[in-house]
C-alpha cells in the first residue's frame, strides 16, 4: 500500500525542502533548501535515506502527522515528541503503523527543525528540485489537511537508530561567534566600518527570514564609494550592507543578485549556526581565510561521514575525556 | 579585472563597477568558456553587469586551483555571444500601465511620444536577478527615465512593463514593487514546469512591440491557460 502522511496541524511554517536548487540561479532563480543543512542531513541519515533526499522543515513549532500505513520516521531538533500520545526520543528513528499520530512540540533551541522520513517525501520536482520557494509558486507551505506521500523504501533496520546528545548540535545559549570570510566589497568600507564589523556584537532581529537575517548593532561606516554598488552575484552567506550600516546576512531564499556593498561571507560550516539563531541572538564575526574556512568545511565533512557511519552501525562512537573536557571520539573505517 | 573571494565557495571576476555593452558581452563569453570547460568542481556560473560568479564545490578543489584552472579562460575575448532576438508584444497605458501619464508628465512628453521612445530600441538582456525570469535590460532611452514611485505597489500584475530611473524591465511573477507601470505583456516570463523555465536568458536582445487589448487577452489565454482578470 502507498504510504501516506496527513497533517493535522500545521502551527507555523511548514515546507518541503531537499538540497536546494542547483544551475537554475543564471535565471534568477535562488538555490532554496534546507536552512540547516546539518541537522537536515543527520535527519535524513537517521531514517536510512542519502543526506539530500525531501523532508520536512519547520520553523519553531512542529506539526501533527497521522500515518495511514507503516513508516519510518526521525524527528531532529531541541523539541519534545510523542507518538500515540506516548513521548519518544527526538535525534532517533522509529517505526509507525497505520493510524499512529505523532506530535512534534515547540522547540527549546534553535529556529528550525526537521522530520525525515524513511523513503522521502514524494513531491513534484520543479527545477530538479523539491525545495519550496513559494515567491516562485515553487511549491507552497504545506497546511492542515494535506497529504503528502512518501517514497518506498525497504524499512526493516532503519528504526532504532540513535544519535547520542553530545554527536548534536547545540543551537542552544544567547550568544554566538560566526566566521566570515571578509570581501569582496572591501572599498566600500572605511577601515573603521571594517574594525566595527569583527569587533562588535550584532542582534538577530525579528525582521528575519528565509531570505535573509537583518542584524542590528552597531553601524558599520562606508566609505567615499558608498553603500550601493552596481548590481553583482550574491551568495546565501553574503553579508550585505545598506545604508544604514546594519548588516543583512543572505539565507537560502535570498534572491542571486543584489545591489548593496558585501563586506563578508558567512563561512559555510557555520552558515547553520547562524540559520539556527533566533531573534535577539548576539552574534560575533571572526575573519578567517578562504583556505582556513575551506579546511574547516572539509573537517565538518569528515565528521558528518562519520556520523553517519556511526548510524550505520559502520563505527563505533566513544567518549574520551581529555584535560577535564568530554571529546567523542570514532573508531571504525568509514566505507 | 579582479579575482575575489566571495565566501569559501564563490570565486567573483569583476571588471569594475561599470554598466557597458561591451563588458558584459566579455562577461558572457567568459562565462560560457567556463561551461563548457566541464570542469568536474563548478556548481554554476552567475553572470552580472559587469562581474561574474564562479561557484565551485569547496569539498572537491580549493579557492586557488579555480583560481589557475579559469586563469587562461578569462582572456575570452572576441568570442562575442550574439543572443537571440525576442519580440515582447506589450499593451501600453489605461489599466495596464498606469503610470504612463506621469511618466510623460515627468518628461514633457505625449503617451504616444512615450510609446514610441520605449518600444524602439533592441534592448540587450545584462542578467537575471531579483525574481526568477527578471531580465535586467539596458539600452533604454533616458528621454523617458522617471523615478521609482515613492511608496512601492503592494500587487505588481506578473507580465508589467515598469521603469525606475534610467532601467526599464518586466516583473515576471505577481510581487510587490516600486516601478512606474508603463503596460503589460500576456506573454509568461517564468514557467517552472518549462526547461529553460524562463522566457529571456542571458545575452539575449530584446524588441518590445505595442499591440491592441483584444490582441493581449487572446495571446494571454494561449500562454497562462486561462483569461486575464
Amino acid at each position: 500500500m502507498k504510504a501516506l502522511i496527513e497533517l493535522l496541524r500545521v502551527p507555523s511554517l511548514l515546507t518541503i525542502q531537499d538540497a536546494g536548487r542547483k544551475g537554475y540561479r543564471k535565471l534568477g532563480v535562488p538555490v532554496s533548501g534546507y536552512m540547516d543543512d546539518y541537522s537536515a542531513r543527520i535527519a535524513n541519515y537517521l531514517v536510512g535515506n542519502p543526506g539530500n533526499t525531501p523532508l520536512l522543515e519547520f520553523l519553531i513549532a512542529g506539526p501533527s502527522v497521522r500515518f495511514n500505513a507503516s513508516a519510518v520516521f526521525a524527528v531532529v531538533g531541541d523539541v519534545e515528541v510523542r507518538l500515540n500520545g506516548v513521548p519518544i526520543e527526538p535525534w532517533t528513528s522509529h517505526w509507525a503503523k497505520r493510524g499512529d499520530i505523532l506530535e512534534v512540540g515547540t522547540l527549546k533551541s534553535g529556529l528550525y527543525g526537521y522530520i525525515a522520513f524513511a523513503g522521502g517525501i514524494k513531491c513534484e520536482r520543479l527545477l530538479e528540485s523539491c525545495s519550496t520557494y513559494p515567491r516562485a509558486n515553487l511549491g507552497r507551505p504545506l497546511r492542515t489537511g494535506d497529504r503528502l506521500s512518501l517514497g518506498h523504501a525497504l524499512l526493516t533496520g532503519r528504526e532504532g537508530r540513535y544519535l547520542p546528545p553530545e554527536l548534536r548540535p547545540d543551537y542552544s545559549g544567547n550568544k554566538r561567534e560566526i566566521r566570515v570570510v571578509l570581501g569582496p566589497n572591501l572599498e566600500h568600507f572605511t577601515e573603521k566600518g571594517i574594525e566595527t564589523f569583527l569587533s562588535e556584537t550584532y542582534t538577530v532581529t525579528p525582521e528575519s527570514d528565509r531570505m535573509g537575517y537583518r542584524l542590528e548593532g552597531p553601524a558599520i561606516e562606508h566609505s567615499k564609494a558608498g553603500a550601493d554598488i552596481v548590481t553583482e552575484p550574491l551568495l546565501p552567506g553574503a553579508v550585505q550592507v545598506p545604508a544604514n550600516g546594519k548588516p543583512i546576512v543572505m539565507m537560502r531564499d535570498a534572491q542571486t543578485t543584489g545591489g548593496y556593498a558585501k563586506i563578508a561571507t558567512v563561512v559555510s560550516a557555520d552558515l547553520h549556526l547562524l540559520a539556527q539563531s533566533r531573534p535577539g541572538m548576539k552574534v560575533r564575526f571572526r575573519a578567517v581565510g578562504v583556505e582556513e574556512a575551506q579546511e574547516i568545511l572539509g573537517r565538518l565533512e569528515k565528521r558528518m561521514e562519520a556520523i553517519r557511519a556511526f548510524l550505520e552501525g559502520k563505527m563505533r562512537a566513544y567518549k574520551v575525556k581529555v584535560g577535564g573536557k568530554e571529546f567523542t571520539a570514532f573508531a571504525g573505517k568509514v566505507k | 579585472m579582479k579575482i575575489k573571494p566571495l565566501g569559501d565557495s564563490a570565486l567573483l571576476v569583476s571588471f569594475g563597477e561599470v554598466i557597458d555593452d561591451e563588458v558584459n558581452v566579455r562577461v558572457h563569453a567568459i562565462a560560457r568558456a567556463i561551461e563548457e570547460s566541464n570542469f568536474e568542481w563548478l556548481v554554476e556560473t552567475v553572470p552580472a553587469y559587469s562581474s561574474l560568479l564562479v561557484i565551485y564545490d569547496p569539498l572537491k578543489v580549493s579557492h586557488s586551483e579555480v583560481e589557475v584552472s579559469i586563469g587562461p579562460l578569462l582572456n575570452a575575448e572576441g568570442r562575442a555571444f550574439e543572443g537571440r532576438l525576442i519580440e515582447i508584444p506589450v499593451v501600453y497605458g489605461s489599466s495596464y500601465g498606469p503610470d504612463i501619464e506621469f511618466v510623460a508628465n515627468y518628461n514633457g512628453l505625449s503617451v504616444d511620444d512615450v510609446i514610441e521612445i520605449h518600444s524602439k530600441p533592441v534592448y540587450r538582456v545584462y542578467f537575471l536577478g531579483f525574481l526568477p525570469g527578471f531580465a535586467y535590460l539596458g539600452g533604454m532611452d533616458e528621454r523617458i527615465a522617471t523615478p521609482r514611485l515613492g511608496k512601492p505597489r503592494l500587487k505588481v500584475p506578473a507580465g508589467s512593463v515598469g521603469i525606475a530611473g534610467k532601467q526599464t524591465g518586466i516583473y515576471p511573477l505577481e510581487s510587490p514593487g516600486g516601478w512606474r507601470l508603463i503596460g503589460r505583456t500576456p506573454l509568461r516570463l517564468f514557467s517552472p514546469a518549462k526547461e529553460p523555465p524562463t522566457l529571456l536568458q542571458p545575452g539575449d536582445r530584446v524588441k518590445f512591440v505595442p499591440i491592441e487589448e483584444s490582441e493581449f487577452r487572446e495571446i494571454y489565454l494561449e500562454e497562462w491557460g486561462e483569461g486575464v482578470d
